[in-house]
């Protein structure tokens, strides 16, 4: 009987302790308060169990609306990026909202922004949220700050020493976060939290972005099921892949490797070539209803005051094209050493030969073994099988700059000043469970892939994918004789944790209260910090 | 004791259930690096095997980057030096590009496991080729399971033609390169120089290894490895 009470204690320890540790994300960004045209930088610090390696932040209004979002991927259990406040905001509050495909817990951070070019409403009012569930972190003192002890003077270089004692060190987990801002009382938005219903059979973004969606009969609604969703992505060898379809007509790709912006197309197939399809992508451009309240708030002397310097001084960086950040190159994906439909058997460039007017003359004249002709109007296009020694019956896999082509009537005008380059398979290429009679791959002189049409079955975008690391500029000496207006001096996501921390800033030419923050997060999960405000004048 | 059986099923159950927070369903249809090839057209009935299984033999390829997908219907065509596998989604036979492999093993008929990596060979005939791995160390036992079609007397064939094997082996090195070995005792003991030759000798004699094929001279050369004499290449 004792044995069991142990047994149970154990057990009920274990369990509470385990619902103890954070299960939310902590975002922190650079300052509360912004002008629009600014860049807004962010640290943020997620569960210790969060599956995914991928979180999303989004800035959207007080009507939900997304404005922007970037994905962030996760370097042990933390992750850093930026935001580029567009200068088409108007003043008022928005959100930030920080969450993943499996995490049920939204965290939402508020920040104010003042449109630059309007100022502060004539009312002097407006809508922010009401907080329901407000995060906590935890500040610590057995962290010493040495060298922002007095006021600094403007435009001085100040070296700081951050002692970290063995007891502290012994509980940090992963990196240290440490940032200097300018501050402002009167407005101290903190975070909050939200419980969403947790989705089903969601895919965990571990590497990289998924991109997913569904296909649909057009004329029924319906989805549709063994269908082919072809992902195309434009490059000098472009990279290609496709999903097939079960009966709830979703697909899903997942973009690890790439950084940035990439252009993607995405196409729905019916293999019988029956049915026209319609593809609608799960990408929800607004965040999710009923996360919050909102109520109006009057805007204080103090942030009105704040406000207005702040728009001066966004509007002097933009005139002396002063930036904020720079981004580091992301790690490209290693190209491929071919591309996907194979080693072409013939690689043509027209140029060499005299001007052709359309295709079926290039085809005629200068393609080994590809038969385009036009006859009745009605284009049609054959590969010769040199394994068989006879034409495919089939039409062959038509690329246009990479992206599959169905309708021959887009190439039939192009002539030799179009046309980089064809490449031809003159063999049946498979590619997994796609089998192509042979391979015209058409790279065309602008090769920017504008020939292809939108459709309903055929989208083409810019997919953001995991953001790329970026550094915060500081004045070069160049730049001495430009007034430096910055209004972040020091941000550092990423320190490592060590018995002494040596930094070195330089104060701008703003006058006024400036804060010093170092966070972390402990071994059981919970975030730290420890503040300093100090003056310069 | 009921009880106590009881409560292990309790709280064994408790503990999967906290464990367990959420399970990944990752479909691997549209996100996994899909198979690259063309289409296979079978050879014509002459003597002899073009290939070095009977059948398509359950195995496993593996690319560039170091993924690898098992479970494949696949043939090794001696005679062609390409790996075949047979799809049976869309009922092909699919010679995989050979550039887009690192390698492929497969469990033959006996039950043996065949590796073959894919190397640059830069002798005479310069070409990306599928080794078999005999042995692998810092110095590899390789053999080059070339078939060719020769030509034979029509009362053997119709064709008149026939695929001989034409085996070749080396050792190799990353360092120094294809060095030629045939299967003999002889030809093994080329490879060290004098001192070491004798030592070569008692470990035969001592492991009482007598090389008369393939499959002797590989348990030599197991035998020798280790002790990490010198080869001349």
């Amino acid at each position: 009987m004792k044995r069991q009470l142990i047994i149970w204690l154990l057990l009920f320890v274990a369990v509470t302790g385990k619902s103890q540790e954070r299960k939310f994300f902590s975002l922190f960004t650079d300052r509360d308060q912004y002008s629009s045209g600014e860049t807004l930088l962010l640290k943020l610090f997620a569960p210790a169990d969060e599956p995914s390696g991928i979180v999303h932040v989004s800035l959207s209004n007080t009507n939900r609306k997304k404005i922007t979002e970037i994905n962030l991927k996760t370097t042990d259990n933390q992750a850093d990026g930026f935001i580029y406040l567009p200068d088409s905001l108007s003043t008022g509050c928005y959100l930030l909202c920080t969450s993943t495909r499996n995490n049920p817990t939204l965290t939402f951070n508020e920040i104010f922004i003042c449109n630059r070019f309007t100022g502060i409403p004539e009312s002097g009012t407006v809508l922010h949220a009401t907080k329901t569930r407000a995060t906590m972190e935890k500040r610590i003192d057995d962290l010493q700050i040495e060298g922002i002890n007095k006021p600094r003077p403007t435009r001085s270089n100040t070296p700081i020493t951050i002692h970290l004692p063995d007891s502290l060190r012994s509980r940090i987990k992963g990196n240290l976060a440490i940032s200097i801002a300018e501050t402002t009382s009167g407005y101290n938005p903190g975070s909050f939290l939200i419980n969403m219903k947790p989705m089903e059979n969601q895919m965990v973004e571990k590497d990289g972005v998924i991109l997913e969606g569904f296909i649909q009969d057009l004329k029924t609604g319906e989805p549709f099921k063994n269908g082919i969703v072809l992902l195309s992505i434009p490059d000098s060898i472009p990279r290609f892949n496709f999903y097939r379809t079960g009966a709830d007509g979703h697909f899903s790709f997942q973009f690890d490797q790439y950084y940035g912006k990439i252009p993607v197309v995405i196409q729905g197939l019916d293999p019988e070539r029956k049915r026209l399809l319609k593809i609608v992508l799960n990408h929800p451009d607004s965040i999710p209803g009923g996360v919050s309240s909102f109520e109006y708030w009057t805007i204080p002397p103090e942030i009105r005051k704040i406000a207005g310097t702040n728009t001066d001084a966004v509007t002097f960086r933009k005139i002396f094209s002063q930036q904020e950040i720079t981004i580091q190159p992301g790690s490209r994906p290693k190209a491929d050493r071919y591309p996907f439909y194979g080693v072409p058997s013939a690689v043509v460039d027209p140029h060499p030969f005299i001007d052709l007017p359309d295709f079926t003359e290039i085809s005629r004249e200068l393609l080994p073994g590809i038969k385009f002709r036009a006859y009745n109007r009605i284009p049609s296009l054959q590969v010769f099988n040199t394994a068989l020694h006879t034409y495919f019956e089939d039409p062959p896999l038509l690329l246009l700059d990479g992206i599959p082509v169905h309708d021959l009537g887009i190439i039939k005008n192009l002539g030799s000043k179009d046309i980089d380059r064809v490449e031809i398979c003159l063999n049946e290429r498979f590619y997994g469970d796609l089998a192509f009679p042979g391979v015209v791959a058409i790279f065309t002189s602008k090769s920017n892939f504008s020939r292809i049409a939108e459709s309903e079955d055929l989208i083409k975008f810019n997919l953001d994918v995991i953001q790329p690391d970026a550094q915060l500029n500081i004045p070069s000496e160049k730049q001495q004789s430009e007034p430096d207006l910055r209004k972040i001096l020091l941000w550092k996501p990423t320190l490592k944790p060590e018995e002494t921390l040596r930094l070195d800033f330089i104060t701008s030419d703003i006058r006024g209260s400036f804060k010093l923050i170092v966070r972390g997060t402990n071994n059981d999960g919970s975030v730290f910090y420890k503040e300093q405000i100090f003056e310069v004048n | 004791m009921g009880n106590r059986i009881l409560l292990i099923i309790t709280l064994l159950g408790l503990f999967t259930a906290v464990s367990v927070t959420g399970q990944e369903t990752l479909q691997k249809n549209g996100n996994t690096e899909k198979i690259k090839g063309t289409r296979f057209i079978p050879y014509p009935g002459y003597s002899g095997s073009p290939y070095m299984t009977d059948k398509f033999v359950n195995g496993e390829i593996e690319f560039l980057d170091g993924t690898k997908i098992g479970n494949l219907g696949l043939r090794y065509s001696t005679y062609q030096d390409a790996i075949i596998y047979y799809n049976s989604v869309i009922s092909a036979q699919i010679i995989i590009d050979k550039i887009s492999l690192n390698g492929f093993s497969f469990t033959d008929e006996k039950g043996e496991k065949r590796i073959f990596r894919r190397q640059y060979y830069n002798g005479l005939m310069h070409e990306e080729r599928f080794f078999e791995v005999l042995s692998d160390g810092k110095v590899s036992l390789l053999v080059y399971r070339k078939v060719d079609l020769e030509t034979c007397d029509t009362s053997y064939n119709k064709f008149g033609l026939a695929f001989q094997p034409s085996f070749y082996y080396y050792i190799y090195s990353a360092e120094k390169g294809y060095s030629p070995i045939k299967m003999n005792r002889s030809s093994l003991l080329s490879k060290f120089n004098k001192p070491n030759q004798k030592l070569v000798r008692k470990i035969l004699r001592k492991n009482k290894v007598l090389i008369e094929d393939e499959h002797s001279f590989i348990s030599a050369w197991d035998l020798i490895k280790d002790k990490e004499l010198e080869i001349i290449f």
